[in-house]
């Protein structure tokens, strides 16, 4: 399947197939949206899309991962996926194929592209922030396999997830990145507890997760034991990519959508051309990026630089939505201005999560520039 | 070009750009075949030695042939092409009845050129003419830059002196192709700039360690890398597009990364930066007279922004 052909074919079904993918009532909730993500998923792994892209060992129709990045693409911009939600699959998706027991892999990778699961991500804890090779959360190894003791937090979806990506810290407390292990751990396990977090967008997105002596079998593990550095190494440019294209669509979106809401004269033009030329930015670095795994490159340290770009895009969008939108941010009580508050209030998160644009920026200095250790 | 026959253009117009510049460099270029390879890989052609030629602070009139390239004229190399006036991109000549008024800049091979191509406005179109160089007055510019060597140029041409006129050109197409090459200009100009802060940074000792080591430092240098890449991105991907629109946002972001690059590397470089005993400052120069030419990053941003506020939409950019 080449790309235009897969666009042609896409955007047909998508026109024909609004009524089935639109929801009657925009989805405004969390709840909403992770249902409205589950049809979507559901009606495009059906008719196909969203298999094309990924190997066939794992359910998919194989071809180049440009496909899975025109789906997002165009789910997006027609608004008919968060982009946030939606996109978790491209960085859990790749970690299983790379990284899980083939016969593993092969059984959950497609409940995932079907939208019958929900997966999460358990890196960050209390203590482990931008430093993530400083976790604790505990794997101590039995005989009849792992048990799991500790916590992690803006773990985004846990309680909507079956399936969670842990890393555990298997070696000595001290042993930094080389004592850490991936696991592929139930949720329904007994000793998992949830609490979502009521965050300053409205949306309980993420949530901390306690594990109190959870038992996770052997052929859970991601990876060697003490791998886990690895693995959460390659997942970390996924976050970077693919979904960041899909990221931009959003962005642009948006941003059209504010140029037809904002009342005359609200706006400057400098303004709006300077917001305009991030998203240019935005989309031909990603797009470069997208050819570059497509091509079968290992991403590294250079997606801080598309991480960077995205943050400050998303800022800069809703910065503007605040300017020419003001009243509606503020003060307004209707849907439409509940959205665009909701949406202003997240893009601040877009400089933290993620890794912060702090953390971007060492990379960058350290990986890039060759300026070597900050320490 | 393949891989292996671009590294070899690359590698001899490095060679070329880092050993000459001004009459020698564009003798050089002659020698190198490049008019030849601006026809034919104009991408290439372009990207690779304005890169260099930012990068190493040299000069050429290579700007005028990408100008006769994009209009599609065959002019003798030895004439000039004048330029629009600094911060503009409206064509430099104007048609007034029976008499051509001329407004802009050239670069080197104007004074020494027999002929100067004027493009100018006329009603619903723009026409081409070939002025006889002695019909208008020139006058060098030192200016912010001496050493990038442009002139001013003016002068007020009755028709009956004017070659014949060209087949309309496109303007639009001329300066799409003038903004990408002031551009990958640019970028080499701040990649140059980052590198000298960044060898500064790491070579300069403070309280017992480089000051390489300190965030305030790395971060400045990061923030100058993310610009430079920002900009390059939609250079290249503005080959693709082929739109007037994506040459000007690209040579924007050019612009305001070069700016931003020397604002950040001049406050890593601190004292030595300041002197002239030290060569950033004639790069720090340099991309303030580049970031003008083709327009402004500041009234390019400023224009894109009313067209997107009147369209209501953005236009279409790098499609997967």
């Amino acid at each position: 399947m080449e790309l235009d052909e897969f666009r042609r074919s896409l955007d047909d079904w998508l026109d024909q197939n609004e009524h089935l993918l639109r929801p009657e009532h925009a989805a405004e909730t969390l709840d909403e949206q992770m249902a409205q993500l589950a049809v979507v998923k559901r009606l495009t792994y059906d008719a196909g899309f969203m298999r094309w892209g990924w190997p066939e060992r794992v359910g998919g129709l194989g071809g180049s991962s440009l496909l899975r990045a025109y789906l997002g693409e165009a789910l997006t911009f027609r608004g008919l996926v968060e982009p946030g939600i939606y996109s978790m699959t491209e960085v859990l998706a790749p970690t299983m194929i790379d990284y899980a027991a083939p016969e593993l892999a092969a059984t959950m990778v497609p409940r995932l592209l079907r939208g019958d699961e929900t997966w999460c991500q358990g890196f960050s804890e209390p203590g482990t922030g931008s430093n993530l090779a400083s976790l604790s959360c505990r794997a101590t190894r039995t005989d009849d396999g792992w048990r799991v003791s500790g916590q992690k937090v803006w773990t985004s979806l846990a309680q909507y997830a079956q399936r969670c990506v842990l890393l555990t810290r298997t070696g000595a407390p001290d042993s930094a990145h080389r004592g850490i292990t991936a696991l592929f751990v139930d949720m329904d396990s007994a000793g998992v507890q949830v609490r979502p977090i009521e965050t300053m967008h409205g949306a309980p997105e993420f949530s901390e997760v306690f594990f109190d002596d959870v038992a996770v079998p052997f052929d859970r593990t991601l990876g060697a034991e003490g791998q886990g550095w690895s693995v959460a190494m390659d997942l970390l440019p996924h976050e970077r990519s693919t979904a960041l294209w899909h990221r931009a669509a959003y962005l642009q979106r948006r941003l059209e959508g504010l140029l037809r809401a904002a009342p005359a004269g609200a706006l400057e033009p400098a303004d709006v051309g300077q917001v305009a030329q991030l998203l240019f930015a935005l989309r031909a670095r990603s797009r470069a990026t997208q050819r570059r795994l497509a091509a079968g490159e290992r991403l590294g340290p250079e997606t801080s630089v598309d991480k960077v770009l995205v943050a400050a895009a998303e800022q800069a969008v809703f910065d503007l939505v605040a300017d020419g939108l003001s009243t509606s941010v503020a003060t307004g009580d209707d849907p439409d201005d509940a959205r665009w508050r909701r949406e202003y209030l997240y893009s601040r998160a877009a400089t933290i999560y993620g890794g912060t644009a702090e953390i971007q920026r060492n990379i960058i200095a350290r990986r890039l520039l060759d300026l070597g250790t900050d320490r | 070009m393949d891989r292996a026959e671009r590294d070899v253009f690359e590698r001899g117009l490095r060679h070329a750009v880092e050993a000459h510049t001004g009459a020698a460099l564009d003798a050089a270029l002659l020698e190198l075949g490049w008019p030849d390879a601006l026809a034919q890989d104009t991408r290439e052609a372009v990207s690779v030695l304005f890169a260099l030629q930012g990068s190493s602070h040299t000069t050429s009139s290579a700007l005028d042939r990408v100008l006769a390239c994009a209009i599609g004229l065959d002019v003798p190399p030895s004439s000039g092409f004048v330029l629009p006036p600094l911060g503009r991109w409206d064509p430099p000549g104007e048609l007034d009845r029976d008499r051509l008024v001329v407004r802009g800049l050239g670069t080197s091979s104007l004074p020494a050129g027999a002929t100067a191509v004027v493009v100018a406005r006329a009603v619903n179109t723009e026409v081409a003419f070939c002025v006889p160089a002695g019909e208008l007055t020139l006058r060098p510019v030192h200016g912010m830059d001496p050493e990038l060597g442009l002139v001013e140029v003016h002068g007020t041409v009755p028709k009956h002196a004017l070659a014949p006129e060209v087949v309309s050109p496109s303007w639009s197409a001329s300066v799409a192709l003038a903004q990408l090459a002031v551009g990958y200009e640019l970028v080499g100009a701040a990649r140059t700039m980052l590198e000298l802060a960044r060898q500064h940074a790491l070579a300069r000792v403070q309280f017992g360690q480089p000051i390489a080591r300190f965030q305030a430092v790395r971060h400045r240098l990061a923030e100058t890398l993310v610009g430079i890449e920002a900009a390059e991105g939609v250079l290249d991907a503005a080959w693709e597009d082929r739109s007037p629109v994506a040459a000007a946002v690209a040579k924007a972001l050019a612009g305001r990364g070069a700016r931003a690059a020397s604002r950040h590397c001049q406050q890593v470089l601190a004292g030595i930066g300041f002197t002239t005993e030290h060569e950033f400052h004639r790069y720090a120069r340099r991309v303030v007279v580049l970031d003008e030419l083709f327009g402004a990053s500041r009234a390019l941003t400023r224009e894109l922004g009313a067209d997107v506020l009147a369209a209501r939409r953005l236009p279409a950019f790098a499609p997967l």
